[in-house]
């Protein structure tokens, strides 16, 4: 499968220690909401748990060692040992509560507003970032990876505290009691350790290969029933051939792989730790045996050995959470840390809406400019027309001005202000566009009419849709401006798509207007209407078109041959005939192509258009 | 997106519990179950293997209880230890070692389980009519394929093995220990019931917001999918904060519906976890006073302590994995749904076709309530071009659509050589039918194999032949690796026209006798237009050629154009007799020359200074 994300590992793979700081970084990006805080307590708490359990135990080696020392129980030291049992389970309860809640609450804030934050952060990265990338990617970064994110900060977290709670007391207490024995029990986790940072270490790198394969899968199924019609039309299902399969094979194969890697590590990391039971046996043991420690000593070492490292053993399950985790974590970095354009300090302020492109050059993929040396200007309240062969940069060139991209070389300005020194927002207001492609979303035709000017009111929408001809065909859908449209505009017809997004356009009124083939899909009797209306409409703006139209074109007060990266010719239609360059070529081109006709073989009509 | 009141309607809507009826927990079973395959022995090693596993464990527990008994007796002795140390050891490794098989074998069923419904789930899709898609968010499909089947690793890799050893084992211990000392028994055992109703009872709690929860899931995909597939607008028309209104609500909701979910489930579930391991409260003080008593001795009450505390462990390693149980139930039982949608009819057939006539008789159809054809009726016979023209909206990629089915008729009938498309094996159709779509997709993949797609087993050259006759060789070659180019997602790496003639190049491959063209041509510059036409015209020999068009010059000097209004064929007959005819035709064509000559604007009265930079 060709376009998988290659990932270099070494940068992506980080310690736990990193991948911890960067978790409290996250935590701290909404302050004042004491997100931090929360997080802290939950794993506070649930130490305190662990403690309260500890506090049972601490009462149980109380009496026994008593017991086992041949001493006869009183009911008050029953009573007591009661009273400390209460409070232990009423700590357990509290803690137990209080961490989840806290632990909990945070996670899902935490979560949200790291969504929140990325979606803000997506919208300002060039385009060039998300063409570069596949949507499907980009979702799973903000559905699944944030869910594991979650899960390891209301359940991880807080259960790696708690492992470390119960040991960390027993460890104390038996240190105090005889250290040698202490030693002995240290043996087995100080071997497991390392173990379980190495496997730890080989799970992050695993981990987030995985998950690069579960986008790619995503974004494969998310393609896969877009482009359904295309599979069902060129048959491919039959053939076996989907597209989909290798990328779930991958999935199940790496998933698989990890597992056979991941499990003898971690059953030895088990196994290690758990043979500190039989090593503290002898231990304690050989020292009982020895008269080193009596036999309270004993009995407490050999009751407390499962409390010492049966949480420990929990962290075998926290491991892959963790790590999961912490591979999520690195996708998300992959999309906060990229650059987004600079915001100018001191944005300027445009005067008038004169469009420069000054020796602008661009390229999409390094080495293969687009643009080298584009240089024109269209004056205020004029229109220009882009023209030239299929892929010869005229999109490009509008979608520079919106700055989708940035240009490499050269500057482009308006209003004599290089748009890189204007505010997003300003120059946002000072275009609008109407793409090649049409994107509506689901959401009521009002919506997406009115997605350009919020707030507009019934009216205001409605007359932008008159202009587009498109209210007629509003009014015979079933719920009129309320009809809901499905993902991608799916239940209109191509027309109908595109006369919403023109809508669209004249709705927001801004004085430039870029329009890219933008009557392409309609009908004669419509595109004759549309025109009219941007006629009418665009009487006072600055006008970029981007056109194949005979009429569109030779009215322009200026027309841009855009050939060879560069404008190859430019001036009136007059003006370039008379020069018998590129353009009158391509008129000639254009004559002979409208007389053309798709002839059917049984036809002797060879009908030459006039 | 001012989505807000559809947005408000739905967040309520979809925060409200769904109290009549709780997830399905017994779904990941029965999907499981239907998608074993062969793996059933293999999974019931595992959980076979799992409880020696678990049963091994507890060998050291027991171990230790006989040293600590020994000590109090005062009968400790130094083989007793090393002997009682080994066998502490034996179980350790055993048990670690049976429960990694285990758990590495469970895990492989769990992978091939999850692979087979995901292959399932993706292959039953391909079978829905495509009117399933449309009314569907696409984010749908990647949660049904790959996010829901994940969860069942949970059930399949753990919840089983870890779930049947540790209930297994949990109830062996059980038995053993009331057999020691019942009253002991029952009060290290009290608290395990009483946790387990708790937790039902969380969960109930929580289940009641599982519906809500994946809704609001749901929607949260779905929003997200659309922001960035609509970037370009989102960047262009709406660059200020709300500009995601409808995406940041989404994201607020789920929020707000986990939230209110472990609130919900907390206070009980979460006590669960605390009490499951917590018996030693009730031991302790228990065996205390039973010593005082008299009725127990020291080393009983300490094995209750040892293995007390112990026991239970397992079952809450098994309860870990289960507090998101209604959550894989919702998944799986989507899962489910889909798989039980009805596949469009497929009667299997392959028939010999006469000839490759396209007729339609008496057809109406609608996408909703309201028909959008009504008895359209027309013939395009093979080696013809038919050209459907009409209104934005008149319903000519509906015809289009309806030739290869891609959705089926109310009413008369379709067929392809006097066969109904509908008693034709879809495959055979397929085979019969190339089609260029309005809307150009591409895949992710590369040039060559985007081309191929029309034909897989087409050489190298076949490849070239098709590119050279759409006209895409040349730029094709003046990209940096040629035809093994990836393209970007949906080929958006490619300008409009480039990307309308590899779907050109795609059908032509196809090589199949039946071609319907819809607007196949609409961003090609004239060059390439003119070029283009000319290659489609070369392959009409002996084939049936449906063509949509806008553009009028380009079917001109069809065999049959039919015009399309409103859903009806309201005229036909070649360019100059419905010219003649004076009617909705010739109107469009006065439109259409009209249109061509209008200025966008009347000269402007602003003359260009030539300050070319
Ligand atoms: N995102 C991108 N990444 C890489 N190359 C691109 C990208 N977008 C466009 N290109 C390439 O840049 C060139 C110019 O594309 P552009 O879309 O500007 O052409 P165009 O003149 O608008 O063509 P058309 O008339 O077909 O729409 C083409 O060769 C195209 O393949
Ligand atoms: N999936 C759908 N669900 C509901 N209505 C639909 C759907 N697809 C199309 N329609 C409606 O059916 C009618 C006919 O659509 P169709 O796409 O066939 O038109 P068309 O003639 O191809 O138009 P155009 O020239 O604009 O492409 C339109 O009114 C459209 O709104
Ligand atoms: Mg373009
Ligand atoms: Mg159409």
């Amino acid at each position: 499968m060709t376009g998988q994300t290659t990932i270099a590992p070494s940068q992506d793979v980080r310690s736990d220690v990193d991948s911890l700081r960067r978790v409290w970084a996250l935590a701290g990006l909404q302050r004042g909401k004491g997100l931090r805080g929360k997080v802290l307590r939950g794993i506070l708490y649930r130490f305190f748990q662990s403690l309260s359990l500890g506090l049972a135990f601490g009462a149980m080696i109380w009496v026994v060692i008593d017991l086992a020392a041949g001493q006869v129980l009183d009911w008050a030291r029953i009573g007591q040992v009661c009273a400390i049992v209460a409070v232990s389970l009423i700590g357990q309860t509290v803690f137990s509560y209080l961490s989840a809640m806290n632990a909990w609450l945070a996670s899902f804030e935490l979560a949200s507003d790291l969504r929140l934050a990325i979606l803000d952060h997506l919208r300002r990265l060039p385009m060039g970032f998300h063409l570069a990338r596949h949507k499907g990617d980009t979702v799973t970064v903000l559905t699944s990876d944030m869910q594991m994110l979650e899960s390891f900060l209301s359940d991880a977290l807080p259960r790696i505290a708690q492992a470390f709670g119960l040991p960390v007391i027993v460890l104390g207490y038996l240190a105090w009691r005889d250290w040698p024995v202490a030693l002995a029990a240290l043996v087995s986790i100080a071997l497991g350790l390392p173990l379980f940072a190495w496997t730890s270490r080989r799970l992050a790198l695993l981990g987030i290969r995985r998950q690069d394969t579960q986008a790619e899968a995503g974004a494969r199924m998310i393609e896969y029933v877009q482009g359904m019609a295309v599979i069902r039309a060129f048959n491919r299902l039959a053939k076996g051939e989907e597209s989909f399969r290798a990328a779930l094979a991958d999935f199940r194969d790496i998933s698989v792989r990890m597992v056979m890697q991941l499990t003898l590590p971690l059953v030895l990391f088990g196994a290690v730790v758990s043979l500190g039971v039989p090593l503290v046996m002898l231990a304690a043991g050989a020292r009982n045996l020895d008269g080193a420690i009596d036999t309270g000593t004993l009995v407490t070492a050999l009751v407390l050995v499962f409390s010492l490292y049966s949480p420990l053993l929990a962290l075998i399950s926290v491991m892959e959470l963790t790590r999961m985790a912490d591979a999520s974590l690195t996708r998300i970095d992959r999309i906060m840390t990229a650059q987004s354009p600079p915001l100018p300090v001191s944005p300027k302020e445009p005067q008038g809406f004169a469009v420069r492109f000054e020796n602008a050059g661009f390229s999409y993929v390094a080495g293969k400019p687009v643009l080298t040396d584009m240089s024109f200007a269209v004056p205020e309240r004029t229109m220009t027309a882009v023209v030239g062969p299929s892929g010869s940069g005229k999109s490009t060139v509008l979608n520079l001005l919106a700055r989708f991209w940035d240009v490499d070389e050269g500057r482009i300005t308006i209003g004599g202000v290089d748009i890189r020194e204007m505010s997003e927002e300003r120059l946002n207001s000072l275009i609008t566009v109407v793409f090649q492609d049409v994107f509506l979303f689901t959401g009521t035709v009002f919506d997406n009419i009115a997605f350009a000017r919020p707030g507009a009111t019934q009216a205001e929408v409605e007359d932008a849709a008159k202009a587009a001809c498109a209210h007629d065909f509003i009014m015979l859908l079933p719920q009129g401006y309320q009809t809901r449209i499905d993902e991608g505009g799916g239940n209109l017809s191509g027309g109908e798509r595109q006369r919403i997004s023109i809508a669209r356009a004249i709705l927001k009124g801004a004085p430039i207007v870029l329009l890219d083939e933008a009557t392409a899909a309609i009908d004669p009797t419509n595109e004759r209407a549309v025109q009219q209306a941007l006629t009418s409409l665009v009487a006072a703006k600055t006008l970029i078109v981007v056109a194949h139209k005979l009429g569109t074109i030779r009215a322009a007060d200026q027309i841009l041959v855009v050939g060879e990266g560069r404008i190859a010719e430019s001036g009136s239609h007059d003006a370039l005939m008379a020069a018998g360059g590129r353009y009158s070529n391509l008129w000639n081109a254009r004559a002979r192509s409208e007389s053309w006709r798709i002839e059917g073989h049984s036809s002797n009509l060879a009908t030459r258009a006039h | 997106m001012s989505l807000a009141e559809a947005s408000l309607a739905e967040t309520t809507e979809s925060l409200t519990p769904e109290a009549a009826q709780g997830p399905d927990y017994l779904a990941p079973l029965r999907l499981m179950r239907g998608h074993l395959g062969d793996s059933s022995a293999r999974l019931a090693f595992a959980i076979g293997l799992a409880t020696l596993g678990v049963f091994a464990e507890l060998v050291p527990v027991w171990a230790v209880y006989r040293l600590v008994a020994a000590a109090v007796a005062g009968t400790l002795d130094w083989p007793l230890v090393t002997t009682h140390a080994a066998i502490a050891a034996l179980g350790v490794i055993v048990g670690f070692a049976a429960m990694g098989l285990a758990l590495g074998q469970s895990h492989l069923v769990a992978f091939d389980v999850i692979h087979r419904v995901r292959l399932a789930a993706a292959r039953h899709m391909a079978r829905l009519p495509l009117g399933y898609f449309a009314e569907r968010p696409s984010g749908d499909a990647k949660k049904q394929v790959v996010d829901e089947p994940e969860k069942l690793e949970a059930i399949v890799a753990h919840g089983l093995p870890e779930g049947v050893s540790s209930v297994a084992t949990w109830l062996a211990v059980s038995i053993w220990l009331f057999a020691v000392d019942w009253r002991m028994a029952l009060a290290a055992i009290v608290l395990t019931p009483v946790s387990f109703v708790l937790l039902g009872i969380g969960m109930k709690r929580g289940g009641t917001y599982a519906t809500a929860y994946q809704r609001a899931n749901a929607r949260m995909n779905a929003a997200i999918v659309e922001y960035l597939a609509g970037m370009p607008v989102v960047k262009v028309f709406n660059r200020t904060r709300d500009s995601f209104a409808e995406t940041s609500a989404a994201a607020r909701a789920y929020a707000d519906i986990e939230t209110r979910w472990a609130r919900a489930y907390l206070p009980l579930g979460g006590a669960f976890y605390m009490l499951v391991i917590a018996n030693i409260v009730v031991i302790l003080p228990v065996g205390l006073m039973l010593v005082k008593a008299g009725t127990l001795d020291l080393p009983t009450l300490l094995l209750f302590v040892i293995l007390g505390a112990n026991y239970s462990q397992p079952l809450l390693k098994l309860f870990n994995q289960f507090h998101g149980l209604a959550h894989i139930a919702m998944g799986s039982s989507a899962v489910t749904d889909l798989l039980a949608q009805e596949p469009q009819a497929d009667s299997g057939r392959r028939v010999i076709l006469r000839n490759h006539d396209v007729a339609f008789e008496k057809v109406r159809f609608g996408y909703g309530q309201n028909d959008v054809l009504h008895g359209v009726g027309f013939l395009a016979r093979t080696g013809e071009v038919t050209a459907l023209v009409g209104p934005s909206g008149s319903g000519k990629s509906t015809i289009a659509a309806l030739v290869a089915r891609f959705r089926d008729v109310r009413e008369g009938n379709v067929s392809i050589g006097g066969v109904d498309v509908r008693d034709m094996a879809i495959d055979q159709l397929m085979e019969t039918v190339a089609f260029v779509f309005q809307d150009t997709f591409l895949f992710s993949d590369t040039i060559a194999a985007n081309i191929r797609f029309g034909n897989p087993d087409a050489s190298d050259d076949q490849v070239r032949a098709a590119a050279e006759a759409a006209r895409a060789h040349d730029f094709i070659m003046a990209l940096d690796h040629g035809y093994d180019t990836p393209l970007g997602e949906q080929g958006r790496t490619l300008s409009g026209g480039e990307r309308q003639r590899i779907a050109i190049a795609r059908a032509i491959l196809k090589d199949a006798p039946v071609i319907v063209l819809d607007e196949a041509t609409a961003f090609a510059d004239p060059d390439n237009e003119a070029a283009i036409q000319d290659a489609i015209a070369a392959l009409t020999k002996g084939r049936t050629l449906i063509v949509v068009a806008h553009r009028l010059h380009t079917i001109m000097a069809a065999d049959q154009i039919l015009c399309i209004d409103r859903g009806h064929v309201a005229e036909r007959g070649r360019h100059r007799q419905l010219l003649e005819q004076n009617g909705l035709y010739a109107r469009l064509w006065e439109d259409y020359l009209h249109a061509r000559n209008t200025p966008l604007r009347p000269a402007n009265a602003a003359t260009i200074t030539q300050e070319a930079v």
